[in-house]
């Protein structure tokens, strides 16, 4: 059987809550891999997904009619191209509902594509109730939710909240020391690049604590992968 | 105004990719009580209301429901439903003693059972006195046929001065009074006084409401010149694979559950499908 094409679909009611840091993390995780990526900025106002590929991700406005069709019509093409949209918060309702109106999650499926929706997860009960509002529209939707605990930390509620969300399973974002941060938020770092060759520049302990924090991450992507791959296997059933 | 019973809705049929048509409709029933001819005539008082495209939605809605349906257009020489729905639509000018003999004298005999009439903008009522002169009135309050008639109403008070117009007319057809958002009108509903002055003095079979498609999606089936439901299908007039948006083809298609929404509504499909006798 030929796998599915994945879309990501990042995104989060909240604002800040480290929507464009998955976004950015899924894509340099598949660049890792020698993996071609489509990436999908929702954000027009300030694409910072965008910018940190500007050659592979196209900044579009979900509002409106022909940024829909840009976005949508793509996202259904089952080409064997993972694609990744970092959904801007102030659009999410707009996002989910256009969704909703032209069938899009039934469409990707007919067309061989598995939407993913990546929810960030946050202390606000609004976040959880989008979250539930979600399953109770698609109840078989791919839903995994990511913890971000430098944006958005649930701290000792972790274990409490995090079960409460309709979730197929988790992601955990460490948090960064202030200066290992602002490295991050260099336009022209490539974090899959880094892995293989680190800045000459980059300070051996900024080098250090960023590649601790990017392995656990793209290994729980890779666990993701393989058990995909796993679920969708003839040879288990 | 009486208005009949909500019904529960349901998905258009033209909607889902691999529906399984039922059986085409056969004109007399298990009993062998002949279904009685329905005319459909869809009008407006003025242009620019989406009057022709709610005749549209409307042939889309029977042939979904396999109920087969014939068309005229009044628009004469062009022809706007001709041009969306060529096979089923003759173009004739209700005037014309011939045309009317056309529609009229065919009613009964016709394989055919419901006849929808697109009648040109400002030409309803002239219409009207046309059905009345030929006897059409007289005979479909004998019941030999069921009368629908769709007033398509726009945003403006003369719009609203025609339901009074036409009410001598419609007094044995089932009348419904369409909204058809086309624009962001409101039909005075903000004016409680101006809305009970013209939609609640008025005896009518229910309104319907049409939503508002937007602009894009409309165009581009405009441009492919197709049924709704062949766009939504992404095929050409022909036949042929097209390569429409799936973004407005999604529109188009929740627009139309909408629209299929509304007709079940009001019973649309039991109406045409009456058995003979008075309509009421």
């Amino acid at each position: 059987m030929r796998p599915r094409t994945l879309v990501f679909i990042a995104c989060s009611p909240q604002p800040r809550a480290g929507v464009s840091t998955t976004a950015r993390l899924l894509t340099d995780y598949f660049l890792s891999r020698g993996q071609a990526v489509g990436g999908f900025d929702a954000d027009p106002r300030d694409p910072r997904y965008f910018g940190w590929f500007p050659d592979m991700v196209s900044v579009v406005d979900a509002a409106d009619i022909k940024g829909q069709i840009a976005l949508f019509d793509r996202l259904l093409e089952n080409d064997g191209v993972p694609k990744v949209v970092d959904v801007w918060s102030r659009s999410y309702d707009q996002f989910f509902a256009t969704i909703r109106e032209i069938g899009f999650i039934e469409e990707a499926r007919r067309n061989g594509v598995e939407p993913i929706v990546l929810f960030h997860a946050s202390s606000a009960q609004r976040t959880l109730s989008k979250a539930l509002d979600l399953r109770a529209q698609w109840r078989d939707l791919w839903m995994f939710a990511v913890h971000n605990e430098g944006a958005a930390p649930l701290g000792a509620y972790a274990r409490e909240i995090l079960p409460r969300y309709p979730v197929r399973g988790k992601f955990v974002i460490a948090p960064l020391e202030g200066p290992v941060a602002r490295a991050l938020d260099d336009p022209d770092l490539s974090l899959s690049r880094f892995l293989l060759a680190p800045p000459a520049d980059m300070s051996i302990v900024v080098r250090a604590a960023l590649k601790a924090w990017i392995t656990p991450v793209f290994t729980q992507f890779q666990s993701f992968e393989l058990r995909l791959a796993l679920e969708s296997s003839s040879v288990l059933r | 105004m009486a208005e009949k019973k909500s019904k529960p809705s349901k998905q258009h049929p033209a909607a889902k990719p691999d529906a399984a048509r039922a059986p085409v409709e056969s004109s007399t029933t298990k009993q062998g009580a002949k279904m009685k001819p329905a005319v459909i005539i869809v009008g407006a008082d003025k242009g620019g209301v989406g009057k022709t495209t709610i005749s549209r939605a409307l042939l889309d809605y029977l042939a979904a429901n396999n109920v087969l349906a014939r068309a005229f257009d009044t628009e004469t020489p062009r022809g706007t439903l001709h041009r969306f729905h060529p096979d089923e639509t003759s173009i004739v000018d209700l005037t014309s003693t011939s045309d009317q003999m056309k529609i009229l004298d065919t009613l009964a005999t016709s394989q055919v059972k419901v006849s929808v009439i697109d009648v040109r903008a400002g030409g309803l009522g002239p219409a009207l006195v046309a059905l009345e002169d030929t006897g059409f009135l007289d005979a479909a309050k004998a019941g030999e046929f069921t009368f629908i008639l769709f007033h398509v109403l726009g945003s403006s008070i003369s719009s609203l001065d025609e339901i009074a117009e036409i009410a001598p007319y419609v007094g044995d057809a089932r009348y419904f009074l369409v909204k058809n958002h086309v624009n962001d009108t409101t039909f005075f509903e903000w004016d409680p006084l101006t809305h009970r002055k013209y939609f609640e003095k008025v005896v009518t079979a229910g309104e319907i409401t049409i939503p508002k498609l937007n602009e894009m999606s409309y165009e581009k089936v405009e441009i492919a010149g197709t049924p709704f439901t062949t766009f939504i299908a992404n095929k050409t007039a022909s036949g042929d694979d097209a390569d429409h948006s799936f973004v407005l083809r999604g529109y188009v298609r929740t627009w139309m559950n909408r629209i299929a929404e509304e007709f079940d509504r009001v019973g649309l499909l039991e109406l045409i499908s009456a058995k003979g006798g008075k309509t009421r």
